[in-house]
């Protein structure tokens, strides 16, 4: 396939009571994740109630921005939205280092692409959005 | 082993037309396939009791709207002719396509209903191009908003993310998805059903696909159709008095571990979660993975296959490239693998047509892709990562 396609705008993130203060923590530059007051587990994307042990306390914690990718894919498909004209884009599923299987997804720059590999140390950058928007990106360090 | 052990058998399947260009809703084809299925079963409509589907979209988005996007059991009950008086339905939308199936037995052995029908009826949405009306960036709301503003909310990335997991642990290449794809393709070719019926694929072809989310490629992927696949399911008794060799159901599973993260299922998962079918589905049959004559292993996306057979115990965890390289999966092999064509080239009817080679197997109808004397064959659908379900057919109760 050549040429541009009709596109449109990137997904923005909408921030709702549960997940507004990720959000308002990414716009400053920071990288927090909900945490079960109760059994220390990590809950992303963010829940109502632990989903290791149901408890209802949980409290949006900082965390290190430290991670390794745990998978990636380079996305030729013209068919996700507001990415139509960005093919190929690099995706990565980071595994944050607070957890096991405490996962995030993000981009690379496509440069990247002959060095991600799996177990690739990473670290947390924000992307400004437009709009007071900022999302958390990652990294290869 | 299981007191419902050859109880219940397959006696009828139907096909619509499986297309890319529908002359007619999904609706309609779906009927095609419901009154196939009753004919070739032998039965009358009006005889029809029980009925049963999974019925949802094959993907978030693609649309609801009964007898265009889905067919509920509400549509066929409306429009089928079954019996007046049906006695029994179910929409199910956890496992895959033998849920329904397994729904049907269960409610076969205690006569809740005589004689059921099962379909999948499945459209392939148009995509809508961007929207030049729309002002500002869309909104992804729940979970999808920490996913979609990377371009990762597609299904292929997430069995993208698998594969490449898979690669890195057991050192696999793409040879072994290749394998699977040109072996789903010969099988293909002699089934007059098949999509690409009148298309060969080469291993240049192959290898030369356009990628889709690296490291699959367009042959990795199922092919997106319009179309509906039926059976009919009745008790043993019944069966014996109809025109057809019964496939008799000798055991079912579903997966049923728990996940692990609550972001993507992930790769990590597919033994124990696809173990846990496997388990359930061979101690019901009293059968195991060496006395299967073949295995129909869906391949929504490829690797599925290949996890399946090391979760299934086909074969050892990370042994599944070597097991389907020279040959072993093909027709005339030890176990052959997908013996229709898949739905990487017959269609996506989600494990419909995986359950329905199994029965033409073991009941001597496969044409020109019989395996002599197949007395047991089993059908898996879904993924080992995630969720799914499954049967054995055997030849005798
Ligand atoms: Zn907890």
């Amino acid at each position: 396939m050549s040429g541009e396609v009709e596109t449109t705008r990137k997904p923005v993130p909408a921030a709702d009571e549960l997940t507004r203060p990720f959000w308002d923590a990414a716009r400053a530059g920071r990288l927090v994740i909900q945490r079960c007051s109760a059994c220390g587990y990590y809950n992303h994307p963010p829940r109502n109630f632990c989903d290791a042990c149901l408890a209802r306390e949980l409290a949006f914690t900082p965390v290190s921005g430290r991670g390794a990718v745990f998978s990636f894919t380079v996305m030729h498909q013209r068919d996700v939205a507001g990415f139509e004209n960005d093919a190929p884009f690099i995706n990565i599923v980071v595994e944050i280092a607070e957890q096991p299987m405490l996962m995030m997804v993000a981009n690379l720059p496509i440069g990247e692409r002959e060095r991600v590999r799996i177990g690739a140390p990473v670290e947390v950058c924000f992307e400004d959005r437009g709009d007071g928007v900022a999302i958390p990106q990652f990294r290869i360090i | 082993m299981w007191h419902g052990r050859g109880k219940t058998a397959i006696v009828g399947i139907g096909y619509s037309e499986i297309t890319r260009k529908p002359e007619k809703p999904l609706g309609l084809l779906a009927l095609d396939a419901c009154r196939a299925a009753i004919e070739d079963a032998g039965l009358d409509a009006r005889r029809i009791d029980g009925l049963a589907t999974y019925p949802e979209s094959p993907f978030a988005g693609a649309g609801n709207r009964d007898g265009e996007d889905v067919v509920s059991v509400s549509f066929v009950l409306n429009h089928l002719g079954a019996a007046a008086d049906v006695r029994w339905y179910a929409q199910i939308e956890t496992g895959m396509i033998a849920s329904p199936v397994i729904e049907a037995v269960n409610a076969l052995l205690v006569g809740a209903c005589d004689y059921a029908l099962v379909w999948r009826a499945l459209h392939r949405p148009i995509l809508r191009g961007g929207s030049a009306a729309s002002k500002g960036a869309p909104r992804a709301s729940g979970d999808a908003q920490f996913i979609a503003p990377y371009g990762a909310a597609s299904i292929v990335q997430t069995h993208a993310f698998a594969w490449r997991r898979y690669m890195h642990r057991y050192g696999a290449t793409r040879e072994a998805l290749a394998a699977l794809a040109l072996n789903s393709r010969r099988n293909a070719n002699l089934n007059p059903r098949a999509f690409f019926h009148f298309t060969p694929m080469s291993r240049e072809d192959y290898f030369n696909a356009r990628m889709i989310a690296e490291p699959l490629c367009l042959f990795d992927c199922d092919v997106p159709v319009d179309g509906c696949v039926a059976l009919i399911v009745t008790t043993a008794d019944r069966a014996r008095d109809l025109r057809n060799q019964p496939a008799y159901i000798a055991g079912y599973g579903q997966n049923t571990a728990r996940r692990r993260t609550l972001l993507y299922y992930t790769l990590d998962d597919y033994m124990a979660c696809g173990g846990s079918l496997a388990q359930k589905l061979w101690s019901s049959a009293g059968l195991g993975p060496e006395e299967m004559d073949a295995a129909q292993l869906y391949d929504g996306f490829n690797p599925s296959t290949l996890y399946w057979l090391e979760a299934a115990g086909f074969c050892g965890e990370g042994e599944g490239a070597d097991f389907v390289a020279g040959g072993r999966i093909a027709l005339d092999g030890e176990l052959p693998i997908n013996t229709f064509g898949g739905s990487l080239s017959e269609g996506r009817m989600h494990g419909m047509g995986h359950i329905a080679e199994a029965v033409r197997q073991v009941t001597d109808r496969a044409e020109r892709r019989q395996i002599a004397g197949a007395s047991a064959v089993c059908a898996i659908d879904g993924s080992p990562m995630l969720r799914g379900s499954g049967i054995v057919v055997t030849r005798d109760p």
